[in-house]
């Protein structure tokens, strides 16, 4: 399983990039292509697969396997959530488990995906294991995408440093012929098709030893519903969860209302800003300095194209300026976060001061008038 | 081929231990009191009365007869992939146990082998045999320094488990943020923690740190600031706001410090990877992170890499868009709105600074990994702070002009009791001027009229000054300057409009070097408020007098024939250029009068090299003065980083010693160098009435919680509104004095009685706060060594 452990053994042959970086950026590319939402990786081992897919926008719960726990928490908390995660949490939800187990073996946490890649692992599986692998991630997990990679042993001849095996836990390697047999059987078994692939490409002349590195897509070819799988399998969990990170989202109220009152408070202050140094500009002119009202133009550059209404100009009365929430609203970055305006009453509601109708948010300018 | 990956945490370890560089926080190793024969059997004080304290230190127990024995593991025949090694050692857990902290090639293990050399035998799924030779080469007992960054590097690992967030050197808790809106601040709460070996044990000083973030990207500062400033002077003012802030990237858990900013690049520009191929930083992002980076206009931000990390050297490109500012600047610093709303949440009273504590301590206790490592590795930790008994030194007697008074100890201030009388020494104002705007004449007449009438009680004789209306323009200052001041000019006092730095920098420029003269500048808007103008123009007189060479108050300092000197340095942030160290050296019996001198020294450069000349200077004033040189020397020395005592120890102390040399064979002073530290992690809390409050000032520290290594105290001098005082921390590295330490903390307080700008006590020595003050204008404004017409005055104030 240790993919960069092989890539000492590129003595003559030379891949750019590296070979592991290669099988990953296919899996990544298959992501892009496909947009699971759901993605596991059985036989993660450093988890740094996991830790590429984690900046793929589309995934939304992303889990590993591996029946060496110590290896998965090494570097497991390279999965946890960035500071900056929590400070502009994202759109997207997005949650990360380790788990530690065998891929003979079935746990319903591995049920529902809409991925599985198993990148360099099933060379590593004992005969026994390797016989139970096929039920327990076509038939048990069933997910519409499976991806299986594993060396191609025809291209052992082009690697001079290897005797027998590329690396000392493998139980064996296939030729091409040996593995697409084996994936044509197992698709035809539990009714996927199957396409053949690979990475590294073999030196000029000697194309048909195939690729360094051969894998293959396999689809399911009905679709499935979940439910119906579960139901019939109530199963207890085996494996064991080493790792779990939850990632700050605005799908949860929490950070949602924490996004939505900073940036209603930001906003009300640039349009109390505007409007107080729009006043001082203003202050010898005795006409305007009871009431101001803010000039359409002044902050156009905000409001875009929307057309501002009679009650949604902010206004100062005594030493408090009223913003009306109409007005912070129909700023694009408030919109967006709350889509509606009953959504950004209910969320700011206790939270930031309003006046009392509940229409417009209070500033009280006293002070700071005494700072400056 | 395939290096050995060491774990970061080990990595410090096994690089510390095979002699590589690595910075050492806590200056462990370096044993000052060794060489100080008269404090082998006690360097604690006597006087003073007894307090109950505890402190934020809790101890660590581990079972008895603990030690770390370190072992070296060899494979036959040589097995390259850190992961195999681990495996194959790992075959035999029955042997080594379940508890291990393996590099691949170091192994520390809690309990010893039985045999100084153990053989294992393993065999690879591949058949193939391999002989492994466990060896102990090192046998830790709990104090030894590779011990305590063991532990030190455990406690991390629990912080990591707690599922606390690194940031920099600390550990934040990113669940319960307190956001501030108004000012798009967030502040998580954290803490700091270290494990040291103090007096009689090994303990964790933790303390509550708050982490300010914020909630916008460096790309959201630099709209802002384009909105504010406009576009002639958008570059200065980013470089202004931003250099030297400390960003977070959105793709990894890295802090980087903001150099500079390259405005001739931008994302589409290209960088070379550390394989050596180039890339442009748009494709890079997305290969890389998938992040889309959608300003492809904006600039590059630079930051230098202090010390080797992989391939990386030099500097860095990053993307303002990518970084997320942390910490305040300078500009929000002065905002008194925002640094009250941010108080509330980050000044913690003494009980809730406790409180807090006590959570972390308790999250500890209570989760079930954290106590299974813990006790895996036979470690404990008390989950109670340890208390041990303090002294409050006597409060001392100030002396003005044959007057003495007491002040309150609870406010360490005696602004009241020294209303009206006069100085020791006031300087006459027969010729001055008074420089304003025509907006500010008012002011400036108001001003007039209050100095009137609070110089008389001070003893102050003062004329009418010349009254000079400028344009509101730095040139305008500057020929008024040119055209006016004369050699028979006392100081000139001039009042300024804004707080913008470019005229108070000219006038300061000007008045410091081309024509050394004191001089006094006011905002216009603290003369504004008729309800303090008298406390304000008290204070203006009071600086004015000492800035001409005027002296105020004094304690008394029984030692005789003694030169007090304090140092500390500037570090420019901003242009990233030189580094200024103030000197200045007290000139009479009283320490009431200074000599200073100050160094300019190249980027980053801490300790001083220039010393030697000012040493020499200032001996020589103190003998023009005292007609004799000084028996004993006492330096304060201010502003030296955490790991940098080695180099002061073993560099700057020396080079006292050549300069004493230097003057004479005849010539043997005493010697006491003492090294000042303000930002240190230990908190004292006093027991009062079954509550906890900060200790009241005075109160001395010097057992339980020192180092035994060295000849240290901690003294808490001044007095807070908010929050929890920090006590000062005070190092005597090198005492040649034969006084007792009783004697040097006394001395060491009365010094912070010292500081003419604040008729209280303060938290350093007065010579120190003289040197930041000598250093930060000459850093700030002056830019270079001011004329040395002016170095027996405190015109730095």
């Amino acid at each position: 399983m240790d993919k960069n452990f092989k890539e000492e053994f590129r003595q003559i042959i030379k891949f750019e990039p590296p070979l592991y970086k290669q099988r990953h950026q296919f899996v990544k590319d298959l992501v892009e292509k496909y947009k699971p939402k759901k993605v596991a990786d059985l036989g993660c081992a450093d988890c740094s697969l996991l830790w590429m897919l984690k900046f793929c926008s589309c995934i939304e719960v992303l889990a590993g396997l591996d029946i060496c726990a110590n290896v998965m928490k090494e570097k497991m908390h390279t999965l946890s959530p960035l500071p900056v995660d929590y400070l502009q949490p994202s759109e997207r939800s997005l949650t990360i488990t380790l788990h530690h187990g065998s891929v003979a073996h079935k746990d319903p946490c591995m049920l529902g995906f809409d991925l599985v890649t198993c990148i360099e692992l099933i060379e590593h599986l004992e005969e026994s294991e390797l016989k139970k692998f096929p039920e327990v991630v076509f038939g048990f997990m069933a997910p519409s995408i499976v991806v299986i990679s594993t060396p191609n042993s025809e291209f052992n001849c082009l690697l001079p440093r290897v005797m027998l095996y590329r690396h000392p836990d493998h139980k064996f390697e296939w030729s091409q012929a040996e593995f697409q047999s084996w994936a044509l059987e197992t698709a035809r078994c539990y009714d996927y098709s199957v396409e053949f692939t690979g990475v590294g490409h073999p030196p000029k002349g000697m194309e048909k030893v195939g690729f360094c590195t051969q894998i293959g897509v396999f689809f399911r070819k009905c679709p499935q519903t979940g439910e119906s799988v579960q139901s019939e399998k109530p199963m207890e969990a085996v494996y064991k969860t080493v790792f779990k990170a939850v990632y700050p989202s605005l799908k949860d109220e929490k950070y949602l209302q924490n996004a939505v009152i900073s940036e209603v408070i930001f906003t009300a202050q640039i349009i109390k800003h505007r409007l107080m140094s729009k006043r001082e500009e203003y202050s010898d002119d005795p006409e305007r300095k009871s009431k101001f009202q803010l000039s359409m133009d002044y902050f156009s550059d905000y409001l875009g194209k929307l057309v501002v209404e009679k009650n949604m100009e902010p206004f100062v009365s005594g030493n408090v300026v009223y913003i009306p929430l109409t007005t912070i609203f129909s700023f694009p970055k408030v919109n967006r976060l709350c889509g509606t305006f009953e959504k950004l009453c209910k969320l700011i509601a206790g939270k930031v001061t309003l006046s009392s109708d509940g229409s417009a948010v209070m500033f009280n300018i006293e002070h700071e008038n005494e700072e400056n | 081929t395939i290096g050995l990956q060491v774990s970061s945490g080990l990595q410090d370890l096994s690089l510390r231990d095979r002699g590589g560089r690595r910075r050492d926080f806590h200056d462990l190793g370096v044993n000052t009191r060794q060489a100080m024969v008269h404090v082998q059997e006690s360097k604690t004080g006597f006087s003073g009365k007894m307090i109950k304290l505890t402190t934020n230190h809790f101890r660590l127990t581990s079972r008895p007869q603990w030690a770390l024995y370190q072992y070296h593991v060899g494979y036959s025949p040589e097995m390259e992939a850190r992961r195999l090694r681990s495996a194959l050692l790992f075959q035999h857990e029955e042997t080594i146990g379940k508890t291990h902290a393996f590099d691949g090639s170091i192994l520390f293990l809690p309990k010893k082998l039985e045999n100084k050399v153990t053989e294992l035998f393993s065999r690879t799924r591949n058949g193939e045999d391999v002989k492994i030779t466990v060896t102990l080469t090192n046998e830790l007992p709990p104090t030894s320094p590779t011990c305590l960054q063991f532990y030190n590097i455990i406690f991390r690992r629990l912080l990591k488990m707690l599922n606390l967030q690194q940031i920099g050197r600390n550990y934040y808790n990113p669940n319960d943020p307190v956001s501030i809106p108004n000012h798009r601040l967030m502040v998580w709460l954290g803490f700091t923690s270290s494990i040291l070996q103090y007096e009689e044990n090994i303990m964790l000083c933790a303390d509550v740190s708050h982490k300010i973030l914020r909630g916008e990207t460096v790309l959201d500062t630099m709209h802002s600031l384009h909105s504010q400033v406009g576009e002639e002077r958008f570059r200065d003012a980013c470089a202004k706001e931003l250099i030297g802030l400390i960003v977070l990237t959105k793709y990894n858990n890295r802090t980087y410090r903001i150099d500079d900013i390259d405005w001739d690049n931008n994302p589409k520009s290209t960088f070379r990877k550390s394989d050596g191929s180039e890339i442009s930083f748009v494709e890079y992002y997305k290969k890389q992170y998938n992040i889309e980076i959608s300003d492809w206009m904006q600039p590059v931000l630079i930051s230098q890499m202090n010390r080797k990390r992989g391939n990386v050297q030099g500097s860095v490109g990053l993307i303002p868009e990518l970084c997320s500012l942390t910490g305040l600047t300078d500009k929000m610093r002065s905002d008194f709105n925002m640094m009250k709303d941010l108080a509330i949440h980050t000044r913690l009273p003494p009980e809730q600074r406790q409180r807090e504590l006590g959570r972390l301590l308790n999250y500890i206790q209570k989760d079930d990994n954290v106590q299974k490592e813990l006790r895996n590795w036979g470690l404990s930790f008390d989950n109670k702070s340890v208390s041990f008994t303090g002294r409050i030194v006597q409060g001392e007697k100030i002396f003005q002009s044959g007057a003495m008074f007491d002040y309150n100890p609870q406010f360490a201030d005696w602004t009241k009791e020294t209303r009206g009388v006069p100085l020791i020494r006031s300087m006459p104002m027969d010729s001055w001027l008074l420089i304003y705007t025509r907006r500010n004449s008012d002011v400036a007449n108001t001003l007039l009229q209050s100095l009137f009438k609070v110089t008389p009680s001070m003893g102050i004789h003062m004329n009418r000054p010349s009254m000079i209306e400028v344009e509101d323009r730095a040139e305008a200052y500057l020929a008024v300057l040119r055209n006016e001041v004369t050699s028979d000019t006392n100081i000139v006092v001039c009042i300024l409009s804004s707080s913008r730095k470019d005229k108070y920098d000219l006038i300061k420029r000007f008045l410091c070097t081309a024509c050394p003269i004191p001089s006094q500048c006011v905002l216009a808007r603290t003369l504004s408020k008729p309800q303090t103008i008298m406390t304000v123009a008290t204070k203006i007189a009071l600086q004015m007098n000492c800035k001409m060479g005027g002296e105020l108050w004094s304690v008394e300092i029984p030692l005789k024939q003694v030169m007090i000197v304090g140092i500390d340095c500037y570090h420019d942030t901003v242009s990233g250029k030189d580094s200024i160290a103030g000197f200045v050296a007290s000139l009479n019996q009283s320490v009431t009068r200074w000599f200073s001198r100050c160094v300019v020294q190249s980027r980053g450069q801490e300790l001083v090299d220039g010393i030697k000349a000012c040493l020499e200077a200032a001996l020589r004033n103190w003998s023009k003065w005292n007609k004799s040189l000084p028996s004993r020397i006492f330096v304060y020395r201010d502003g030296v980083g955490d790991g940098q005592l080695n180099t002061l120890v073993n560099y700057e102390v020396p080079q006292f010693l050549d300069c004493l040399k230097s003057i004479g064979t005849d010539y043997s002073p005493r010697l006491t160098v003492i090294v000042v530290k303000k930002r240190v992690g230990a908190r004292f809390f006093a027991e009062i009435g079954g509550g906890l409050r900060n200790p009241p000032p005075g109160t001395v520290v010097d057992t339980v919680v020192t180092r035994p290594e060295w000849y240290d105290f901690f003294v808490v001098s001044q007095t807070v509104k908010n929050g929890c005082v920090a006590p000062t921390h005070y190092n005597v590295v090198y005492d040649t004095s034969q006084l007792k330490p009783d004697h040097v903390q006394r001395l060491t307080y009365k010094l912070c009685h010292m500081y003419y700008n604040w008729s209280g006590i303060i938290r350093v020595p007065a010579p120190c706060q003289y040197a930041h003050k000598l250093a930060f204008l000459v850093g700030q404004t002056i830019r270079r060594e001011p004329d040395t017409a002016l170095s027996e005055r405190l015109y730095y104030l």
